[in-house]
């Protein structure tokens, strides 16, 4: 890591004991702050599992959704958090694999988000399932009846490729954990000690133990890799696969890929900016880190309006009425407004990102993280909602309107995430104090 | 029986102390890192870890696992269904590919536990809470009656504090 990433000259940087300290610091009894925050997540968390409860007791007609529009918010949320999971292991896998040392401070964090977004959006399939409790049918196990799940249904691609990958993903951060867990056990007393040492699993930094985990780190980053862009790709297929025009098409796989990545990385932008003034972690989040992550997103944000764009001229381009009428309704039709919102969020306010003044004004960053964190839910809105309300027949064209329950359920998820993600920053190093210690030895010893 | 435990505080005192030991016949000893350090690898002649053996087992068990289960099934239910054939391969393929990986992964991670053991069933009684902020230790579990040629060498390559430990 050259000297200018850490943005602060190599006297003033901090040394591996500093880093220590000012890594672990958050985990010290917290502020009332902290515990309003908290407050707010659990009245959320209530609101939506209220909300839930009364769809569970009243049927699934509670929601808006019917025939043609059969899916509606809880998969459009589904796939939004799905998304937002992608940039953690993108950062901590694909990152390491290509050596990018700006990756160190903010993997860890992104790694906690990938698994706290998985788990929310797990939640989803289950509430749009209706009757809860058949859940089971999904899995694949001996039943008495013989029966089996249908593995050339995309749904059942979907679940082992959520379920492995929130396995891996787990592994992945875990495994990262341990060297920091056994630092905070030598760091406390008590039951905290008892606990962290538990959990760090006896590990000493004996250099033999270093070495087992060094290959499964670089194995894990391996598989994390194609794992990642299978992941969204499988999502993508739940309607690829589908005959529905706006959706049977083969640039969805990639589509969804570079929009996971995009959404991903406003979302560890969005939380990042605040953990970084609150945690006081300033030099060790930098806005390098910052200006990286915004070139990212600035170049998936292309990537993100070149779909969006080609969507249009293939179904120019093929002449088929049914698409051209499909895509000209997406446009202008009654779903006008979330397309135009899309179109804006992610399309033109990240081109604010090519001037470096908006790179690094973390305000205006963060501002615009917003915008795309908004737009690219309107993005699963537009391509699912739109796609069934205006199919083949005029006749069964119909229009879907979210009702309370599932605005409520979804506001409800923002919270379950953040709620999981507050704990988490206040019980474990928010960034992985081994490898910072890595760089900081490598940058004191070789005197930049 | 006692042994001798040796901090350093930089990686390149640390590499020296290890690289002495190991010329002087030593190879009963301990090396504690507060971060991955590849150097005190090559240093101490670690050059692989069995955990690849592990992830590769993992990762065809899952293919085969997958391959069973999607396989075997559909041929004990040989329903058709989306006019496909009842051994539809490429559908199958994405389970195939996401168990390697899951497989892959779990075994790995058994793989270290499994190779890490003998270092987690109780701490080694030459590791010291700072070995996890900013030092490195070296542990020889038995000086042999050589403490104080041993301590002497161990100060020449730069160790900051050395202490005699009983194993």
């Amino acid at each position: 890591m050259a000297t200018a990433e850490i943005d602060v000259p190599a006297e003033a940087l901090p040394t591996l004991a500093q880093a220590n300290d000012d890594i672990s610091r958050p985990i010290y009894p917290p502020s009332w702050r902290y515990y309003l925050l908290l407050a707010i997540c659990g009245i959320g968390i209530l609101a939506g599992g209220t909300a839930w409860a009364i769809q569970i007791r009243n049927g699934i007609g509670m929601t808006g959704i019917n025939n043609p529009v059969s899916w509606g918010v809880y998969i459009v949320t589904f796939v939004f958090w799905v998304g937002i999971a992608h940039s953690g292991t993108l950062i901590s896998a694909v990152l390491y694999l290509v050596r990018s040392g700006w990756r160190t401070t903010i993997n860890r964090a992104a790694e906690a988000m990938t698994i706290f977004a998985v788990m929310t959006a797990g939640l989803f399939p289950l509430i749009h399932l209706g009757r809860v409790w058949y859940f089971y049918y999904l899995v694949p196990y001996p039943s008495t009846r013989l029966l089996w799940p249908n593995f050339r249904s995309p749904l059942v691609w979907d679940m082992f490729a959520i379920g492995t990958y929130f396995t891996i993903s787990l592994v992945f951060w875990y495994l990262g954990l341990i060297p920091d867990l056994a630092v905070l056990r030598d760091k406390f007393t008590g039951i905290k000690k008892k606990l962290y040492g538990a959990f760090s699993l006896g590990w000493t930094g004996s250099v033999r133990d270093w070495a087992h985990y060094r290959r499964l780190y670089l194995y894990l980053a391996g598989i994390a890799t194609p794992l990642v862009l299978s992941v969204h790709s499988v999502v993508s297929w739940d309607f690829a696969m589908g005959i529905v025009p706006g959706w049977h098409s083969t640039i969805f796989a990639p589509y969804f890929v570079a929009g996971a990545i995009f959404s991903g990385i406003a979302m560890v932008i969005t939380i990042m900016i605040p953990l970084r003034w609150a945690f006081g972690l300033e030099k060790y989040i930098t806005k390098y880190h910052f200006d990286n992550m915004s070139k990212l997103l600035l170049f998936t944000s292309l990537i993100v309006g070149y779909a969006y764009a080609i969507e249009f001229f293939l179904a120019w381009w093929v002449n088929d009425p049914i698409e051209k009428e499909s895509f000209g309704w997406r446009a202008t039709g009654y779903y006008a407004l979330p397309f135009w919102i899309m179109v804006f969020c992610n399309v033109v306010v990240p081109m604010s990102l090519w001037f470096k003044r908006t790179r690094n004004n973390l305000a205006a960053l963060f501002v615009v993280t917003i915008f795309v964190n908004i737009g690219m839910w309107y993005e699963r809105f537009v391509i699912i909602v739109t796609s069934l309300a205006h199919e083949f027949e005029p006749g069964g064209w119909g229009i879907y309107v979210p009702t309370t329950t599932e605005i409520l359920i979804m506001i409800g998820s923002f919270a379950w995430f953040f709620f999981w993600f507050l704990l988490f920053s206040r019980t474990l190093p928010v960034i992985s104090i081994a490898e910072v210690k890595e760089h900081l030895a490598h940058e004191h010893e070789h005197g930049h | 029986m006692s042994g001798i435990v040796a901090h350093y505080d930089t990686l390149g005192a640390t590499r020296d102390a290890i690289e002495r030991l190991r010329d002087a016949g030593h190879s009963d000893f301990d090396v504690f890192s507060p971060f991955p350090a590849p150097e005190l690898e090559e240093a101490m002649g670690i050059t692989s870890s069995p955990v690849r053996r592990w992830a590769l087992i993992g990762g065809i068990t899952g293919f085969l696992t997958a391959t069973a289960l999607t396989g075997l099934t559909s041929l004990a239910y040989p329903l058709v269904t989306q006019g496909k054939p009842i051994l539809s391969w490429p559908a199958f393929f994405v389970i195939m590919f996401e168990m390697t990986i899951l497989f892959t992964g779990l075994f790995g991670f058994a793989g270290v536990l499994f190779h890490t053991w003998r270092s987690r069933r109780r701490l080694s009684p030459g590791y010291r809470e700072v070995f996890s902020v900013d030092r490195f230790g070296v542990y020889l579990h038995d000086a042999g009656g050589k403490a104080a040629e041993l301590t002497s060498m161990l100060r020449e390559t730069g160790a900051v504090e050395i202490e005699e430990v009983a194993a």
